[in-house]
């Protein structure tokens, strides 16, 4: 306390000749003057000097100094909060609660062939109309809801009709599909999907869409109703359709097939994404040897990598940093019994043996130092049994044998049985000797893998779609997810990560409130400002329809956030708490404090007592 | 046609015969070893030594990053690329200028070099090359595709928003570029005079107690620091031990020529005080392609192996991976050595011989367990028995006396029974260590195949001595000891004592160049800055007598501590004569100071201070065995000429530890005498010494209450004066009982209210 201990040296200069005046006060109060009137002057009750003001001034200059000393003392004793955009941080979580993400999807439905149709704009109306009805009122995450524009246009031999309603509008140059060769390419769905995939780039010029454009092409032609949507943003109809049942089974590919990417009750929720917090998967192959006494298998890993699975990581790149690494272990058996079925000449496991299938004991599916704290692993199990239980195949519910031979996993990945050609063959068993899985089988594994990945990821592996109007053929991609696909799950992943960057923000602004004593670095206060501009440009993207783009910058806001709330400086419980403050402090300022208070209290009231004797005298003079 | 089919088949063979050649390269590419070395101690123990070797040559030209047999974890942690042909860094450049909303993707080819860099913008899609063209003409930004880190040169507070998450994406790339490394986890001391100091397996395998780490980065210096922080977190990860303690500069240090040869890319440091269990050893067993389910690691009973006497268990690392090289060549080392009790079978034999004799062992006896199958990945699978240059001389003698003729060499190679003992199972190879001094006795290696042994049954060898043999091993020319001198807690001299063991001989000449015979010795001690050393009191005893420290040094390296920053570290490299006995240096120390929160929780235990290394570089131990072409990699270590080293002990340095409620005490105590010396300073200047004396008085007039009046006896009692008694009131005015009663009360009332509200 160097200011009070500067302050008290000159009171402490005037003490003596205050004490003196207090002396001479005294005395002249105790003893009654002799030659003073007679009159009684009680000294408890008047007296005839002013009272002095000294004491009184110097307890309240050391109670103001304590009072101005506070702020600098918590000021000093302050610990380092990086001011976080709190307000910013609630009104995201709180507009991302209230209103989910909605993305604009750019539809366009082209009639080709019908006569009796001209008015485009009430065909557009009408379609989204029916659209309206399938899709409800449900509001799936990263659907784009009743956000969708309509655009129409009719083809028919001597006529061009197109809708042009507001101002988003897609032109489509007619005549383009009296091709030359188009009625050789009718007949293969690739071929034609290729054909109108060029047709349809070439002709899309909607502004504002961002070339994320949805189409149908309606072909009136006379024969069997088919319905295909190809491995690009559109499909088409062919065969003899009337224009209302046309506009109901546009209105239901449009919602169900490229909104809501096909899915039905029961698959993988968009919550359940198998993408790590930080936005990477790392997609660890393992193959099992069972027992390697009985026979090793070895695979050409690098060869699958560089023709098969690149594709598919660039496919997945706006909503994953997906790496692929591989290893080859041994000594692994299952942890259950098969048994072994005389009419299949195999052995058979249930469903009901599923859980214990992963031997967690026996099987050393590391995490790798590639995947780093918050990634997400998913673990794809090639199993190759022992002698003694092979083949060994699965049985499904229903009694009959998986094609697949295989299981998946939510958020954990997927197992693949492999049995050796010719296994059950004792004769064969030629110990120890090293073999190679052929790239045939490894090819097939990846292609069962693929379906997996699509389910793991919540999409169907089947190659078609019952819709309440009738099947849906669905062309399939060489990288396994189709355009659409692809947009579909853009679009969702977009929407959760936001949800999910939004709640984490939403906590952590909660955390950190009621914590007031919480060291904040500057470093979470930097990822936050980060996270809630990626989570800003992310819903720019989103309203301006750039799906994929969104996706990533969702997925950077998720990642950041995740990182702030995670921070290592957040995660510690030794922060300064106000008892460890409260302890230290006490011991000095409760003694002293109270001491000062009392004074001033004190000073005060004596003061008062002795200025209303002094009134009291004062009037009694007065009087007299 | 004929032609054209036999063409074909032609071609079909030729492409088969491609196949099959291309696949045994292949799996050339990758090997495993597994050796286990069993060696009798003269005092009645057994060392097995058990080394499992992986290798791995891998061409990265072509990828080459899907392992077959080398452990995944082990590849990553020495080259750690992200393979990932398409990986894509993504920078926002929100706030940038013109680039508004635009991302950035890099993309990144499978060999590293990059292959396509495009920017994305919303409206339009530019080039990324023609854009870091861009950034290069405004000095702003270069990227740096090895490291996959933006550099920024100038106007960072422009980029700094680009950059970060550029730099979030990239920083968890990177590798730890080791070029060779060493973790050992040990419990137990090697015992240098009985099991030998001067053979390989004891100078590469006779580690210090705890963890020690050693790496060499193949990275400049300034970042060599960075990658050693990343390593012991990463190891620490993997083998479930505190080895990220090391990562704190205080308590690693980077020898320069001490502890090993290197160019300032070599990093240090032990964690003494680690205890190591299962908990190590499961994930080390993990590394092996047939964990010990198969093979020579079936052996590894944990409660047998960790009740053995001495347990090291360590993991050699090594790559030649250089940017330039197309192949990238790995070596993995695991050992484990163990030293065991065999438990001793009480026969009916006279106590007597039972006493002196060896006691007979077998696999299954000291490890509990026998090997029942080979492990079918192993490219060899050998166990070896090898038996010192003393008990083939004793053996031989044994033989002279029994069979009366001096034994045929090859006889005696061969015979599984001889005098000594007995062995049951025959090796299939003896092979005699050749190149060795003529008057000493060559060391014999007995080898088993496994493969042979394990076929019908489990392979269980068994020792049975006939006769008590007394050897000794072969031994360095000094055996280092380390102690502490000195009492209380405020200095003391670390000690180190060098002394021959066999007292009558003198030393072995080594170094005769200067006409006198010399030993060379190198001392690497690190000592931890708490305990600070002075340098310059280094003394130098030789047979007792104090000898100038510059007669003997021959170079010095000291790196002094510095608090809380890092250890202190001598390097000292000695010439003794050869006609000395014994030799101590003597270092004084003060014992330092801690920061109440750098204390352990066990601070009372004391600390340690890590082992002192003393190696020989002029005695090279090797083992040269007389073998065909390839010698496994057991045998290749063994004949490796690796410089003699031997560990000191652990020094426990009791430091002062204060009372961890001190801090609190002392606040305390300080507050009261502040608030004691304002409140009476207050008190001074406000108080009105005459007109209390008057108050008080006029209270004295007035009547008293009882407590009062009670006090006021009690004082002048004590001030031994009579009470006044002019007034004196037989009875208190009923007012003032009322008064106290009610005040009573009132006490009574409220602390009743505070309990029941606080309830």
């Amino acid at each position: 306390m160097p200011e009070t201990s500067r302050m008290e040296k000159p009171l402490l200069g005037s003490l003596a000749e205050t004490s003196g005046e207090v002396e001479e006060l005294a005395a002249g109060e105790s003893k009654p003057a002799p030659e003073s009137d007679s009159e009684s002057l009680d000294p408890s009750k008047m007296r005839k000097t002013k009272p002095g003001v000294k004491r009184l001034a110097l307890t309240l200059s050391i109670l103001i100094c304590f009072l101005l000393g506070a702020p600098f003392l918590l000021k000093t004793v302050e610990i380092y909060r990086s001011p976080l955009p709190f307000k910013d941080m609630d009104s995201l979580s709180s507009s991302i609660e209230s209103e989910p993400l909605l993305f604009p999807c750019q539809l366009q439905a082209v009639f080709l062939g019908f006569d009796d149709l001209t008015d485009a704009q009430q065909l557009g109306s009408s379609i989204a109309d029916h659209m309206r009805k399938v899709a409800g009122d449900d509001r799936v995450c990263g659907s784009c809801g009743s956000n969708f524009n309509v655009s129409v246009f009719i083809e028919s031999e001597n006529d061009c009709v197109g809708s042009q309603n507001d101002g988003s509008s897609c032109s489509w140059k007619c005549g383009l599909l009296k091709h030359p060769y188009l009625e050789a390419k009718w007949k293969d769905d690739d071929l034609f999907d290729e054909f109108l995939d060029t047709v349809l780039l070439d002709n899309q010029k909607c502004s504002g869409s961002n070339g994320n454009v949805y189409s149908v092409v309606v072909v009136n032609r006379n024969e069997d109703v088919r319905v295909v949507v190809g491995k690009h943003r559109h499909g088409w109809i062919t065969g003899k359709v009337s224009g209302q049942e046309a506009v109901v089974r546009i209105a239901e590919i449009f919602v169900n097939v490229f909104m809501n990417g096909g899915k039905e009750e029961g698959s993988i929720h968009g919550e359940f994404m198998p993408v790590g917090a930080d936005g990477r998967v790392v997609l660890s192959f393992s193959l099992l040897n069972a027992d390697p006494h009985d026979w090793i298998y070895d695979w050409d890993f690098q060869r699958v990598h560089e023709s098969l699975l690149i594709p598919v990581i660039e496919a997945l790149a706006p909503i994953a940093n997906v790496s692929i690494e591989s290893q080859i272990l041994f000594h692994t058996p299952k942890s259950f019994l098969s048994h072994w079925d005389e009419h299949r000449r195999s052995y058979i496991f249930n469903t009901k043996d599923l859980p214990f299938f992963v031997n967690s004991n026996e099987w050393h599916l590391d995490t790798s130092i590639v995947a780093g704290g918050r990634s997400k692993i998913l673990h794809i199990v090639v199993y190759i049994p022992s002698a003694k239980e092979c083949p060994l195949l699965m049985q499904l519910p229903n009694g009959e044998i998986s094609s697949t031979n295989s299981f998946i996993s939510p958020m954990w990945g997927g197992v693949i049985v492999w049995n050796p050609s010719g296994c059950s063959d004792t004769s064969v068993g030629v110990h120890h000797s090293k073999r190679t899985i052929p790239f045939q089988d490894l090819q097939n594994i990846i292609e069962i893998f693929m379906g997996q990945l699509r389910q793991l990821f919540g999409l169907k592996s089947q190659s078609f779609y019952f819709g309440s109007s009738g099947k849906v053929n669905l062309l399939t991609s060489r990288s396994g997810f189709t355009k659409w696909e692809l947009d579909v799950l853009s679009r969702q992943h977009a929407c959760f990560n936001l949800q999910s960057c939004a709640n984490t923000l939403g906590s952590l602004s909660r955390l950190v409130q009621s914590l007031p004593r919480m060291i904040i670095m500057d470093e979470i206060g930097k990822q936050v400002e980060y996270s809630l501009q990626a989570a800003r440009l992310a819903r720019s993207n989103a309203s301006l329809g750039v799906y994929d783009d969104s996706a990533v910058s969702s997925r950077q806001a998720r990642s950041l956030a995740e990182d702030a709330f995670f921070h290592p400086s957040i995660m510690s419980v030794s922060y300064y708490s106000f008892e460890h403050c409260f302890a230290v402090y006490s011991p000095f300022f409760l003694p002293v404090g109270l001491h000062v208070v009392l004074a001033v209290f004190k000073e005060w009231k004596r003061y008062k007592q002795e200025k209303s004797k002094y009134l009291a005298w004062k009037a009694m003079g007065i009087a007299s | 046609m004929a032609d054209l089919k036999s063409i074909l088949s032609l071609l079909i063979l030729q492409f088969i015969i491609f196949a099959l050649v291309s696949a045994s390269s292949e799996e050339a590419k990758e090997e495993f070893n597994e050796e286990l070395l069993l060696k009798p101690l003269p005092d009645r123990k057994v060392l097995a030594h058990f080394h499992f070797d992986s290798r791995a040559n891998l061409s990265t030209s072509n990828g080459g990053y899907h392992l077959h047999l080398f452990p995944k974890a082990i590849y990553q942690l020495v080259r750690y690329m992200n393979y990932n042909p398409c990986m894509q860094a993504i920078g926002n450049l929100s706030s940038y200028g013109d680039y508004r909303r635009a991302s950035i993707f890099a993309t990144i080819s499978s060999s590293g070099r990059f292959k396509s860099f495009k920017a994305r913008n919303l409206r339009k899609t530019i080039e990324l090359e023609s854009f870091i063209k861009m950034l290069d003409q405004t000095r702003l930004a270069r990227i740096n595709v090895t490291e996959f880190r933006l550099q920024y040169i100038a106007n960072a507070e422009k980029l700094k928003i680009f950059a970060q998450p550029f730099h979030s994406q990239f920083s968890r790339v990177h590798k730890f570029h080791i070029r060779e490394m060493e973790l050992s986890f040990t419990q137990g001391r090697w015992n240098y005079e009985r099991w030998g100091s001067f053979d390989p397996i004891s100078s590469s395998n006779a580690k210090p107690p705890g963890v020690e780490l050693w790496a060499v980065f193949d990275a400049p210096p300034p970042k060599v620091d960075a990658l050693w922080k990343n390593l012991t977190h990463t190891l620490s990860g993997l083998f479930c031990a505190s080895v990220n303690f090391l990562e704190s500069s205080t308590s690693y240090s980077s020898p320069e020529w001490g502890f090993r040869a290197s160019s300032g890319s070599l990093r240090y440091g032990t964690l003494p005080r680690e205890a190591v269990c299962t908990e190590n050893l499961t994930p080390w067993l993990k590394l092996l392609p047939c964990r010990d389910k198969a093979g020579l690691a079936e052996l590894m009973d944990r409660p047998s192996i960790y009740r053995g006497f001495y347990h090291s268990q360590r993991l050699h690392l090594v790559s030649s991976d250089s940017a330039s090289d197309a192949v990238l060549a790995i070596q993995l080392e695991q050992t484990l050595t163990v030293v065991l009790q065999p438990v001793r079978q009480t026969e009916a034999k006279s106590f007597k011989a039972i006493s002196a004799m060896q006691p007979d062992w077998s696999l299954s006896s000291i490890f509990g367990r026998k090997v029942n199958k080979k492990c079918v990945l192993a490219k060899s699978s050998n166990v070896y028995l090898q038996l010192d240059r003393g008990l083939v001389s004793q053996m031989k003698n044994i033989w002279v006396k029994n069979m009366g003729t001096n034994p045929d060499d090859a006889a005696f190679k061969g015979a599984v029974r001889n005098p000594t003992f007995e062995l049951s199972d025959a090796p299939d190879k003896v092979i005699k260590e050749v190149g060795n001094v003529e008057n000493e006795e060559s060391s014999l290696l007995y080898v088993f195949c496994i493969e042979k042994h394990a076929e019908t049954k489990p392979f269980d060898l068994a020792l049975t001595w006939k006769l008590p043999v007394v050897w000794s091993c072969s031994h360095a020319p000094l055996l280092a000891n380390r102690f502490l001198v000195g009492s209380g807690n405020e200095r003391g001299v670390i000690v180190i004592s060098l002394k021959t063991i066999n007292h009558s001989q003198s030393l072995v000449c080594t170094d005769t160049s200067e006409g006198r015979c010399a030993l060379h010795i190198n001392i690497f001690q690190v000592v931890p800055w708490y305990v600070k050393v002075y340098y310059h009191t280094l003394r130098i005893f030789i047979d007792g007598v104090i000898q100038p420290a510059t007669n003997i040094t021959t170079k010095m390296r000291v790196s002094p501590s510095e608090d809380k920053v890092s250890p202190g570290m001598l390097e000292l490299a000695l010439k003794f004569p050869c006609s000395m006995k014994s030799a101590a240096l003597y270092l004084d120390f003060d014992k330092g100071f801690l920061h109440i929160n750098e204390y352990p929780p066990d601070a009372n235990q004391g600390f340690d201070i890590p082992s002192a290394v003393v190696s020989f570089p002029d005695f090279r131990s090797s083992l040269n065995f007389v073998e065909d072409s390839q010698p496994s990699p057991l045998m290749s270590r063994l004949q490796e000429r690796s410089p003699t080293v031997a560990y000191t002990e652990v020094l426990l340095v009791p430091l002062t530890t204060p009372d961890f409620s001190m801090p609190y005490n002392v606040i305390t105590i300080t507050c009261t005498i502040f608030a004691l010396y304002f409140g009476s300073l207050l008190n001074a200047l406000r108080r009105r010494a005459g007109e209390e004396e008057r108050l008080l008085k006029d209270r004295a007039n007035r009547k008293l209450g009882m407590l009062p009046q009670i006090l006021q006896k009690l004082l002048a009692r004590l001030r031994g004066k009579p009470v006044d008694q002019h007034q004196q009131p037989s009875s208190l005015p009923s007012s003032t009982k009322h008064k106290l009663i009610f005040k009573v009360t009132l006490v009574a009332l409220v602390a009743i209210a505070w309990h029941y509200y606080f309830r």
